[in-house]
């Protein structure tokens, strides 16, 4: 007899089973697929709307809008050079200083320290991350301009101020505000991050490679120089990609310490801008519709851009080095 | 289970009563497993396997590990489903009607063929809900109906004096023996006619695998059972028909008695004798 | 140790020693370095707090916590901005976990690693750490600018884009750890997958869960940047959320560039009770990880 033939619906009828929300598979597979897309569809938007809104800026400096360092809303004239000069000079000073910052305290973190300071160091170092960025830039403002103002910049300049090619870093007035408080902030906030990546990559070697180096006699600095870092690599360059994303990123500690002017300068002490900072300060001023408006929006998009960059090359590299120490482990 | 199921099943099933195993027991058949093959993706785990599962009858099913007996069982649910590349071809014949075909609620095909684990998996909720779960999910019974239901449930896995004074506490709590008790109390909430157990007691200790082989003993009375187990002692305690499966391929399929004194195959012999595997 | 063990060998010994005395030299610098690293990472933390309390703690009263916001030499307080910040932290929560939730659902369940799935994945990760002030600056131009008035909706917007993508991760990452066992247990009752996944699987991972919810209070909690130009800020009490409305973090920043002595003193009390809220919030949820793991 033909038993496969029996209708399926036979099957539920004879014990009155009620389906249990059969039809509800469907409905939220397409909600949660639904709110995926609708993730999708914000960045869209928010690049969609930086584009739109900065478009007439783009029509009416063209190309030479992303090259002119002039910013001046009397002559209706804006340029986005300056600022994206004091993002990437800001972020990069940052880096150098977190940079180490960063890799010292993850080798103390995960070679040097016992278990529970360990634990306690990390915990710090992740509450650091967790402060708000205002508070960084009141902390900055207050604890960290006045002695850049009265012993950092007069020192530097005494020290290099009469050397020819390094004056130039040295000089300007004693603001304490500037570039390199700014980066010193900066690499303050980036480095909890930074600590962070570079700890898990760390961590994550096979103990066997660790313990193998030991074997062999190597000091704790050899074992990290020469079989840690060479194996944790990519990772290492993902994370500081990632702290960069974050960096430029920054607003309101920047707002605080950068000194807000728009000009290219190479000396450390000179104030400057960042593209999130002058979006901050001059938003206010900048009434619906006008051109000033629209140049902001454009270095909004602008920002976007470098940023979407950075994170995007930073992924790459964490997941090539995950995929790696998967590999190897 | 009602007495229309059964009369119905042994019409349908009538001229299909061919295993000898069957003959012996003279039970009418749960499921029936025609010419089954498995793949995973595009290595075939199963090569064309026909077995009878008897009606309140426990089948066990032995054989070395990756040799497919936990792969059919798998198959009896449709667990493969889960999973995309993983496909059965074949028939599998279960009141009357291939459970292998498009079309099937499995909802409702897997309230009627209840599944138990190897390691027991207690949901993250309380004793009580850990039962009450399952029957909500296909019935819509009032509260103290729900209450009689569960300390039935309990009752029936000897479970019910040990937690009768903590069913809100948390089912995590409890030692391993109990949770699968639970498991096994949860699965026969929902009134299923067969019950599958792939390994069930391989991560237990000696005290709490006895009490759920006596719990076997008394649940065949009621249920259809399908035990997988690699313990050759557990399979000649529990089970009235024993299949061994090598290789993906059924060798032999037999009552127990006769299973563990004269095998007909060598293999089979190799096997139980502990001479591979 | 490696000196001793190099200096045995009587040909190379001189050699040797004088190598082995560069590696450790060169090994206590880099220890020494990893020492001053960690130091100051644990000294610019500690002068944080300490700024904070020093300069915060005087101003702690029982009127900022009754009065609203005022004029110079009005002997103002912070109630106003708390509420708001109470206000729009939690519609934005209300807001953006359940859609991280259900996006972290969809990620771990059933986008898996299909082509919408991982640009999901990439999209949410590239808004946890794209500029806050841009996302303030989208919202302006979609909610503010063509309803014409700031409000403390669109704020809540804004920290709800910030707060999503934390949800995400979390409970992607989360619902990974729960056991397929468990899926499958409950697949065999014969419980269709949504149920599974809200009511064992979700179930399972809900201390995750509000460790993610409780991080996104934090993060959103202290933002500035993306309420500049949505919220703006209100000095006075307010509770309508279609309307301009203060916000902790934007009142300290407009009082801190100020040159009134009062002004000043409730900038950093507002931020000691903002840092200390979110560093409260972040060692509860690190120190409850450490306790449910062991």
């Amino acid at each position: 007899m033909d038993v496969s033939a029996k209708p399926p619906a036979q099957m539920d009828g004879q014990k009155h089973r009620r389906s249990g929300g059969f039809a509800g598979d469907p409905l939220f597979k397409m909600l949660v697929m639904a709110t995926g897309i609708g993730v999708l569809l914000v960045l869209g938007a928010i690049i969609a709307v930086m584009s739109i809104g900065g478009f007439p800026a783009f029509k009416a400096f063209g190309p030479g809008f992303l090259v002119s360092a002039v910013w001046n809303p009397v002559s209706q004239h804006f340029g986005a050079a300056a600022p994206v000069f004091g993002t990437l000079a800001s972020s990069a000073l940052g880096l150098l200083i977190a940079v180490p910052l960063a890799f010292g305290t993850a080798f103390w973190l995960t070679a040097l320290a016992p278990p529970v300071p360990a634990a306690i160091i990390g915990m710090a170092v992740q509450l650091l991350a967790a402060v708000p960025s205002i508070i960084f830039g009141m902390w900055g403002f207050f604890v960290l301009v006045p002695p850049m103002a009265h012993y950092v910049q007069p020192f530097a300049r005494h020290m290099f101020g009469h050397i020819p090619g390094l004056s130039a870093l040295v000089s300007g007035a004693p603001f304490g505000t500037g570039m390199l408080t700014a980066g010193l902030i900066l690499a303050i906030m980036v480095m909890p991050s930074i600590t962070a990546v570079m700890r898990d990559v760390f961590t994550s070697m096979p103990t066997v490679l660790r313990e193998s180096a030991y074997g062999l006699g190597a000091t704790r600095w050899e074992v990290m120089r020469q079989v840690v870092l060479p194996w944790s690599r990519q990772g290492v360059v993902g994370g500081i990609v990632l702290g960069m994303g974050r960096a430029m990123g920054e607003t309101m500690a920047v707002t605080f310490v950068i000194g807000d002017s728009n000009h290219i300068g190479w000396s450390l002490f000179a104030p400057a801008n960042t593209i999130a900072s002058l979006i901050a300060l001059e938003f206010p001023e900048s009434p619906a519709g006008s051109l000033k408006l629209a140049s902001l929006m454009a270095l909004g998009a602008i920002l976007m851009a470098i940023s979407f960059v950075t994170l995007w090359c930073s992924r790459i590299l964490l997941a090539r080095g995950e995929a790696q120490a998967g590999k190897r482990s | 289970m009602n007495g229309d199921t059964m009369s119905s099943t042994m019409q349908n099933d009538a001229s299909n009563l061919t295993a000898d195993a069957v003959g012996e027991t003279a039970h009418p058949l749960a499921l029936q497993v025609r010419n089954l093959d498995f793949f995973y993706g595009k290595s075939r785990a199963l090569h064309n396997i026909s077995l009878d599962f008897p009606e309140r009858s426990v089948t066990g099913m032995i054989g070395p590990s990756g040799c497919g007996k936990s792969t059919l069982l798998r198959v009896l649910n449709r667990m493969y489903d889960l999973y995309p590349g993983q496909k059965a071809t074949g028939e599998v014949l279960f009141d009357g009607q291939n459970i292998l075909a498009a079309g099937v609620d499995l909802n409702v095909l897997r309230s009627r063929i209840g599944m138990v684990f190897q390691k027991p998996t207690p949901f993250p909720m309380s004793i009580y809900d850990n039962i009450a779960f399952g029957i909500r999910l296909h019935e819509r019974v009032s509260r103290s109906e729900m209450d009689g239901r569960v300390e039935d449930a309990l009752r029936r896995v000897a479970l019910w004096p040990e937690v009768k004074d903590r069913l809100q506490a948390s089912a995590t709590a409890m030692s391993g023996g109990q949770q699968q008790r639970l498991c096994i109390a949860r699965t026969i909430a929902t009134r299923p006619e067969v019950i599958l157990l792939d390994e069930p007691t391989s991560a237990l200790d000696p005290v709490s695998t006895a009490r759920i082989e006596e719990l076997l003993d008394e649940l065949k009375t009621e249920f259809t059972i399908a035990i997988v187990t690699h313990n050759m002692q557990q399979a000649a305690r529990c089970a009235d028909q024993v299949a061994f499966f090598y290789l993906g391929e059924l060798v032999e399929v037999d009552s127990t008695a006769r299973m563990f004194t004269t095998p007909r195959e060598s293999r089979t012999q190799d096997y139980i004798t502990g001479r591979f595997g | 140790m490696s000196a001793s063990q190099t200096s045995t060998r009587p040909g190379r010994a001189k050699k040797s020693a004088s190598r082995a005395v560069q590696r450790k030299i060169m090994d206590r610098l880099a220890t020494g370095m990893s020492w001053a690293a960690m130091l100051i990472v644990v000294f610019v933390l500690g002068s944080i707090i300490w700024t904070l309390l020093k300069n915060g703690l005087p101003g702690l009263t029982a009127s900022l916590f009754t009065k609203s916001m005022g004029a110079p030499g009005q002997d103002g307080g912070l109630a106003n901005a708390i509420m708001g910040s109470i206000l729009q932290t939690g519609l934005a929560i209300l807001l953006g976990a359940p859609a991280g939730l259900l996006t972290g659902i969809y990620l771990a369940e059933y986008g898996s690693e299909s082509a919408l799935a991982r640009a999901v994945r990439f999209v949410s990760d590239m808004l946890l750490s794209a500029p806050s002030i841009l996302i303030g600056l989208f919202v302006y131009m979609v909610l503010v600018a063509p309803l014409g008035h700031f409000s403390g909706y669109a704020g809540s917007v804004a920290l709800a884009i910030l707060a999503m993508p934390i949800m995400v991760r979390t409970t992607e990452d989360m619902l990974r750890l729960v056991p397929l066992s468990m899926r499958e247990a409950g697949i065999a009752l014969g419980a269709p997958k949504w149920r599974v996944i809200l009511f064992i699987c979700v179930r399972a991972a809900r201390g995750g869960i509000m460790t993610g919810v409780l991080l996104a209070i934090a993060r959103v909690a202290g933002e500035t940047a993306p309420l500049l130009f949505t919220s703006l800020g209100n000095s006075e009490w307010s509770l309508n959320m279609g309307r301009p409305m203060a916000s902790l973090p934007v009142a300290i920043y407009q009082y801190a560039g100020s040159a009134y002595q009062d002004w000043m003193q409730q900038a950093w009390t507002g931020a000691l009770l903002v840092t200390l809220g979110v560093l409260i919030i972040n060692i509860v949820v690190r120190v409850g990880i450490h306790g449910g793991r062991t």
